[in-house]
């Protein structure tokens, strides 16, 4: 009976004592914590006296070591993936600091993990994201800090940009995010494909009807004329398709109506689409292929056109390397045979209205912010990264907000680079994108919903209907 | 006093507890507030409700008229009659050819659990290359047999196959290793008996070893059923969004699209009380039809 008592009591303090290992671990995580409470506070002693420095001396210092946790778009093909690399590692050397970097692909979901990270109260420190619609709920949740709070306390930040050209805020018209570069929206061709279908290079006065001749020519001669994963990415498509049927200064107005004149100019651009779609200009497997997989298509030669946006340009040039990580084996023969044009005009849109502009910047957030240790690290960041210096690495062939941009230097750029910038200068307008404003669950109905669209599963009149409720009832 | 350390029931209340307590904070609160959500109008995913929806059961009528739900529904109950007799049946056949063989069995037991420890998602990565529309490995093979023109592996009227095949390849092994394991308790003595009494090796599989594990087979089909009603990844990684034309979501597959993809998360809340409820009605279904018997 003893001996019992006795193995129940050991097996009671044995679950005792795992219970209090853990909450030990916790403890010990507590301790950690608190141990970091005191770095901190020693910290921030440090960087009390750097914020009266800062006061006084325009540009952030930011004293090592710091831990950043920073989000951006700069991944995977994005042009600028690299670039970003090299000026994060040149600040962390230049201040001791660290960043942990959790940047990814531009996508929906994406833009769900930063938004969603928001309202978790898991957000990041700093981040390069959308200031359109997308970052709506942040700022109406006051998570995010104005420029002008920001210069309140550091007199200098954001001072090399031009203010015009910084994005204001959708909520509340105020500016929350220093622009790095301005991204446009156009057609890469391949010029290989375009000679073997007799099918001269398009300029600026193309249009959508010389446009189809010439499918029907490459398609004549076995190749696919326009590479698009219409169940995956049709983005760009829907884009210009609406633009083709508006104006420069139409294209920002969301339809009131399916029946007014710009829901009827959307339906008309979902039906031209269609048109496309159903002369077969669009790749076999358009609706089950990824973009990845119709880039490809574009990459390797199969495919004429693909509309896309500025930071393809890197994507194509890593295609053209043996090792995209590597610049130095770069096949510029290869390279050589792509090219940029305009999307092609109809209506009142001529070819040189471009869709683009300055729609991402560096936003802080107010946890960064009201965090003595990481505030002057954060703006010391952002500034690096915005800076004279680095943003013209970042902009390459697209704009940028600096107010003194320097000059060019062509001789710095691959042969698709000053194509872009020469396709850039002949530009007539810069429209930025509509579908930044209608964001959400509106979209579904024309982006999701684009292969039944052009299957005739449902009408491009339901869908663009559909879509405008559901953004009227945001 | 002997009997009254087993009486006193309150050690084991102890124990109990921190289970329950977790149970509480990462099942039923969460099961609970995810009823409660589905009634809710939440416009970003993590949150809150501010109000209820207009009317308050919306969401439940516009899944009922949702054509996609319907689809979401067909083809899970496609992938557990594929789950029974593609990786519940293919392993039976297996185990028991396994089971019939002098060496080897270790290789193959080896090699036929191989996949479920490679992670879905990056089978998912995999099939999508073996599938590929341009250069995949299936449609280069097929051109090499002679086949003029690609073969879209994801088109609508195939995609479903596509889908299924890797599911059905990936946990073959599973259920495999569990049936071997079922054989492997079969006395010896009752199949010597058999082979002494005349009985070919068909017999002897089909009166000794079938009926033996029937309870082990009942046990793989329950696991099989219910794991159908879970499979999300690999699917979502090699068809994202239902593609093509929204034709290969699952019911797991659509709730995630809705929640995540399109931002409408209550009315992904009031697709995965539907999952609840299909999986009770189901479970309850497949456990009295595959009754385990006593012995």
């Amino acid at each position: 009976m003893m001996r019992k008592k006795i193995i129940a009591a050991m097996l009671a303090g044995a679950m005792v004592l795992s219970v209090t290992a853990c909450g030990g671990q916790g403890g010990e995580g507590n301790t950690q914590t608190a141990t970091n409470t005191e770095s901190n506070t020693t910290s921030n002693a440090g960087n009390d006296t750097e914020s009266d420095q800062a006061e006084t001396a325009p540009a952030a210092e930011a004293t090592g070591p710091v831990e950043l946790v920073v989000t951006t778009t700069f991944a995977g093909e994005d042009t600028n993936a690299q670039n970003y690399k090299d000026a994060v590692a040149a600040w962390e050397a230049e201040t001791g600091n660290t960043i942990v970097d959790t940047s990814a692909s531009s996508s929906e979901t994406f833009k769900t993990r930063v938004v969603t990270d928001f309202e978790t109260g898991s957000e990041p420190d700093v981040l390069f994201f959308f200031t359109g619609a997308d970052s709506n709920s942040f700022i109406e949740a006051g998570k995010v800090v104005s420029i002008d709070e920001i210069r309140a306390v550091y007199p200098e930040y954001a001072t090399n940009m031009n203010d015009d050209l910084i994005t204001n805020s959708l909520v509340d018209n105020k500016k929350y995010a220093v622009p790095a570069n301005g991204i446009w929206e156009a057609m890469f061709f391949n010029t290989e494909i375009l000679e073997a279908a007799g099918v001269d290079k398009p300029g600026a006065d193309y249009t959508i009807d010389q446009f189809k001749a010439d499918c029907e020519k490459i398609k004549a001669a076995g190749y696919t004329p326009i590479a698009a994963a219409l169940g995956n990415i049709p983005h760009y498509w829907w884009e210009f398709a609406i633009f083709n049927n508006q104006s420069p200064a139409t294209h920002l107005e969301i339809p009131a109506s399916v029946d007014d004149a710009n829901g009827q100019a959307w339906v008309a651009g979902m039906n031209d689409i269609k048109e496309l779609y159903e002369l077969g200009y669009f790749p076999d497997n358009t609706l089950s292929a990824t973009d990845d997989e119709t880039f490809a298509m574009f990459t390797e030669g199969k495919a004429a056109f693909l509309i896309d946006g500025s930071w393809k340009v890197g994507g194509i040039v890593g295609a053209c390397q043996s090792d995209p990580e590597d610049p130095s084996t770069l096949d510029v023969d290869k390279l050589a045979k792509f090219d940029v044009t305009y999307v092609p005009g109809k209506g009142d849109r001529k070819a040189t209205d471009l869709i683009g502009g300055i729609s991402s910047g560096y936003f802080i957030t107010r946890k960064a912010w009201e965090d003595p240790e990481k505030q002057a690290a954060a703006v010391s960041f952002v500034e690096h990264m915005t800076s004279d210096s680095v943003i013209p690495a970042f902009a390459q062939h697209a704009a940028s907000a600096l107010k003194n941009a320097p000059e060019v230097d062509e001789s710095e750029f691959n042969i698709l680079q000053i194509k872009a910038m020469d396709m850039m200068s002949g530009a007539t307008s810069l429209t930025a994108p509509v579908q930044d404003l209608f964001m959400g669950d509106c979209r579904v109905s024309t982006f999701d919903g684009m292969p039944e669209i052009v299957t005739g599963k449902v009408s491009a009149e339901d869908a663009v209907a559909e879509g405008i409720e559901a953004y009227q009832n945001q | 006093m002997g009997a009254n350390i087993y009486r006193n029931k309150k050690p084991a209340l102890v124990f109990l507890l921190p289970a329950f307590l977790f149970m509480i904070v990462f099942l039923y609160y969460p099961f609970f507030k995810n009823i409660l959500n589905s009634f809710m109008e939440i416009k970003q995913l993590g949150s809150s409700g501010t109000s209820f929806n207009s009317p308050w059961y919306s969401n439940y009528v516009e899944m009922f008229q949702d054509e996609n739900v319907w689809t979401s529904v067909k083809n899970t109950l496609v992938m557990m009659v594929v789950t029974l007799v593609g990786q519940v049946g293919i392993a039976i056949v297996l185990a028991l050819m396994v089971d019939n063989i002098g060496r080897g069995k270790g290789f193959f037991r080896t090699v036929f659990f191989f996949p479920i420890v490679i992670s879905a998602t990056a089978l998912g990565l995999l099939f999508n290359l073996i599938f590929l529309y341009d250069k995949g490995m299936v449609n280069q093979l097929l051109e090499v047999l002679g086949k003029q023109n690609l073969t879209d592996w994801k088109a609508e009227g195939i995609a479903l196959f596509t889908m299924m095949l890797p599911v059905m390849w990936q946990y073959v092994g599973f259920y495999f290793v569990i049936l071997v394991t079922g054989l492997n308790n079969i006395s010896d003595e009752l199949y010597e008996a058999a082979k002494i009494d005349g009985a070919t090796t068909l017999q002897r599989v089909r009166y000794i070893s079938v009926p033996l594990l029937h309870n082990v087979i009942c046990t793989c089909s329950v696991l099989a059923v219910t794991g159908a009603l879970k499979v999300f990844d690999l699917p979502w990684v090699m068809f994202p969004k239902g593609m093509p034309l929204k034709s290969t979501f699952l019911t797991g597959t659509y709730m995630y699209y809705h929640t995540m993809e399109t931002k409408n998360v209550d009315y992904g809340a009031a697709i995965a009380v539907l999952i609840v409820v299909l999986g009770v009605v189901l479970a309850k279904i497949v456990n009295s039809i595959f009754r385990e018997k006593d012995y």
